[in-house]
């Protein structure tokens, strides 16, 4: 007998195509605010072309969710500012809306892997906390209270403990020296940082809004 | 005595005009020996590099960018460091700590560490590589580190840098030995920069081979043979190597960086045929051009300023040498009586030069190094188009290739869909 031939998705071998698969999205949008079960059985029906292409309003609007997503936690991990301890612990302020906290935390596991990753989520109020094996609870206590209790339990690292002074001003002087007057260029800076990106918890006293003058609310003049 | 945030302003500003775009790595962790994988390793590097700021001009600013000490014996006469009056260092220690502070904050993603030439570039290379060294081995810091080498450093302190670095390179300013010799006039163009080029290509090759045996030893991984041939191999086309060779360390590969306007008479073909050669010959894995900007206090401070526009079009081509495949004598056909190019986009100009003589192009037919010809179709639009191709999928209409990511209004004018392309004003005269 004859195998029947798969017909194949021709958008399916292109690898980096535009848009998302269709596993992608059904793993992914559950983590969206905006996010309903039937959305999903809408998604199943869907041909995965129309999907990658935003064939349909109903797959041009999922692909805008995924991008939410996906742009809220890369924001997070751009932007949130840590300090860390000399326990070895990790922590700082997060804005997400949609429920990328794992995402954020993992990033900075990578990047931590001995440490503590306590992230504070202002949408929610609660305290996000990822251990050393990458293990993540929540904890509705005040977030200084959180970070108390967990640094407690830990022994002083003494390497962290050669860390313990203030970077704030480090940065402030190394952003400034870096500038070149003859290059400003404030739409360029304004696609970079778009001015929403201010209200997030990192940026919001943050040396870049400082020392950009031209970016002015309708009250400064 | 000064301050560390004294000397981070003072050395951060003398360094500003150093260029290095990218703070990405694909270097993994799986490697052994690579920085003696300690455990308690701190830092990552991330295949598509995160920006944790920007500065007022939009440049990406994630790396720790000063020089390591501004006092210089040479007297480079575009140089900043020409300007400045107080002469600062840093200590290893004080440099290491700051960058761990900085690391720890999320503002930074790793470091690019240069200098001015102390006494000599072996005597201050050896201090920039003190802390490194307490960068990886004390902190057990593995993020991105670019390392630049100094004019004249010797060999033994490159083989040094290029284990614990993820990128190297050593600035060539100027194209051609006379065109240095006019704006640096201490500097041994073929002596202090080629041959320290030469042997960064050669240690590096050395070194991924030798780490690539031991791993052979350790661990059964099945890529080996294949990332061993990555290492010498090139793709049939073009100059850029595959973007990841391979390599377990040193993975960003060896750059360099050009004063785009500081010499009189430099022009745009004189740096594009230097870079065409310094990318077949050294192994380069992208050039960087800074404009130069006249500096008070400099020899040069008079000298008119290049435009930023002359910098931005020498990126472009040099993407379309890298990565789009052309070859310097396609480039060479649109450039002006000058030997400079013209204004606008590189491609633009040579497609509408191109199309002159060639039949307009149907993606139904064209091969993917003609497609990379059309303004508007890029390396990943044209794979799609031609992975598409192969599953006998046929373009009928503008829009199947919109989908794919053409951008049609750059492309229609030189595409020929089924025989229907775009029509011309003069076609209704």
């Amino acid at each position: 007998m004859k195998k029947k031939k798969k017909l194949q998705d021709p958008l399916k071998v292109l690898g980096r195509a535009r848009g998302y698969s269709r596993k992608e999205l059904i793993q992914n949008l559950p983590r969206h605010k905006n996010f309903t079960p039937d959305l999903i059985d809408k998604l199943k029906k869907l041909p995965e072309v129309v999907l990658r292409n935003s064939g349909t309003p109903l797959a041009k609007k999922l692909i805008k969710m995924m991008k939410e997503l996906n742009t809220e936690a890369y924001r997070a991990k751009q932007f949130t500012r840590t300090e860390l301890n000399d326990r070895g612990v990790l922590y700082g302020i997060v804005l997400l809306k949609h429920k990328v906290m794992d995402i954020v935390l993992n990033y900075f596991h990578m990047r931590w892997p001995q440490c503590l990753i306590c992230l504070y989520n202002e949408d929610t109020h609660k305290t996000s906390v990822m251990n050393e094996k990458g293990v993540i609870w929540e904890s509705e206590l005040a977030f200084r209270e959180v970070i108390k209790k967990i640094s407690k339990k830990r022994k002083i690292m003494p390497y962290f403990k050669e860390i313990q002074f203030s970077g704030d001003k480090i940065f402030e002087t190394l952003y400034k020296s870096q500038y070149i007057e003859e290059r400003d260029n404030p739409n360029f800076f304004e696609q970079m940082i778009p001015k929403h990106c201010y209200k997030l918890p990192g940026m919001r006293d943050g040396v870049e809004k400082r020392f950009n003058y031209q970016i002015k609310k309708l009250d400064d003049f | 005595m000064p301050s560390t945030l004294e000397k981070i302003k003072i050395l951060g500003t003398n360094s500003k005009y150093d260029i290095c775009a990218s703070t990405a790595s694909s270097r993994t962790r799986k490697y052994p020996k690579l920085f003696r994988n300690s455990k308690d390793w701190i830092g990552a590097t991330e295949t598509a590099g995160i920006c944790h700021s920007y500065t007022p001009d939009g440049r990406c600013m994630s790396l720790f960018k000063t020089l390591y000490t501004n006092k210089c014996i040479y007297d480079c006469k575009y140089c900043f460091s020409n300007n400045c009056k107080r002469r600062v260092s840093f200590t290893p220690e004080e440099y290491a700590r700051t960058i761990m502070k900085l690391y720890s904050m999320n503002v930074v993603e790793g470091i690019f560490i240069s200098s001015g030439v102390c006494g000599s570039a072996d005597a201050t290379t050896e201090e920039m590589l003190e802390a490194v060294k307490l960068l990886r081995f004390k902190y057990h810091f593995q993020g991105y580190i670019h390392f630049k080498c100094l004019p004249g450093v010797s060999q033994y302190l490159i083989k040094e840098a290029i284990p614990l670095s993820d990128r190297i390179s050593i600035n060539s300013e100027a194209s051609t030995k006379d065109y240095l010799s006019e704006i640096a006039e201490q500097k041994d163009f073929k002596n202090d920069i080629e041959t320290r080029q030469r042997w960064i290509k050669k240690l590096r090759i050395r070194h991924n081979e030798e780490a690539l045996e031991e791993l052979k030893d350790l661990k059964a991984d099945k890529d080996i043979e294949l990332q061993k041939k990555m290492i010498n191999g090139r793709r049939e086309d073009g100059y850029k190597k595959y973007r990841w060779d391979g390599a377990p360390i040193l993975n960003g590969g060896q750059t360099t960086q050009f004063v785009v306007g500081a010499a009189e008479n430099e022009t745009d073909l004189d740096l594009l045929k230097r870079i065409d050669w310094q990318y077949r010959n050294l192994d380069l894995r992208r050039a960087y051009f800074s404009s130069f900007i006249p500096i008070k206090g400099t020899p040069f401070a008079n000298k008119k300023r290049a435009p930023l526009e002359r910098e931005h079009q020498l990126y472009q081509s040099d993407w379309l040498l890298r990565i789009y495949q052309y070859k310097l004598e396609d480039l060479k056909e649109i450039i002006n009586g000058n030997g400079n190019l013209p204004k606008g986009d590189p491609k633009v100009h040579f497609a509408r030069h191109y199309f002159k003589d060639h039949n307009l192009i149907d993606p139904n037919e064209a091969p993917y190094k003609e497609l990379l010809r059309v303004p508007g179709i890029g390396p990943i639009s044209a794979k799609r188009i031609i992975n598409l191709r192969t599953k006998k999928f046929k373009f009928k209409c503008r829009e199947d290739l919109k989908a794919v990511g053409v951008v049609l209004k750059r492309a229609d004018p030189f595409l020929s869909i089924n025989g229907q392309n775009q029509a011309t004003i003069t076609s209704f005269v």
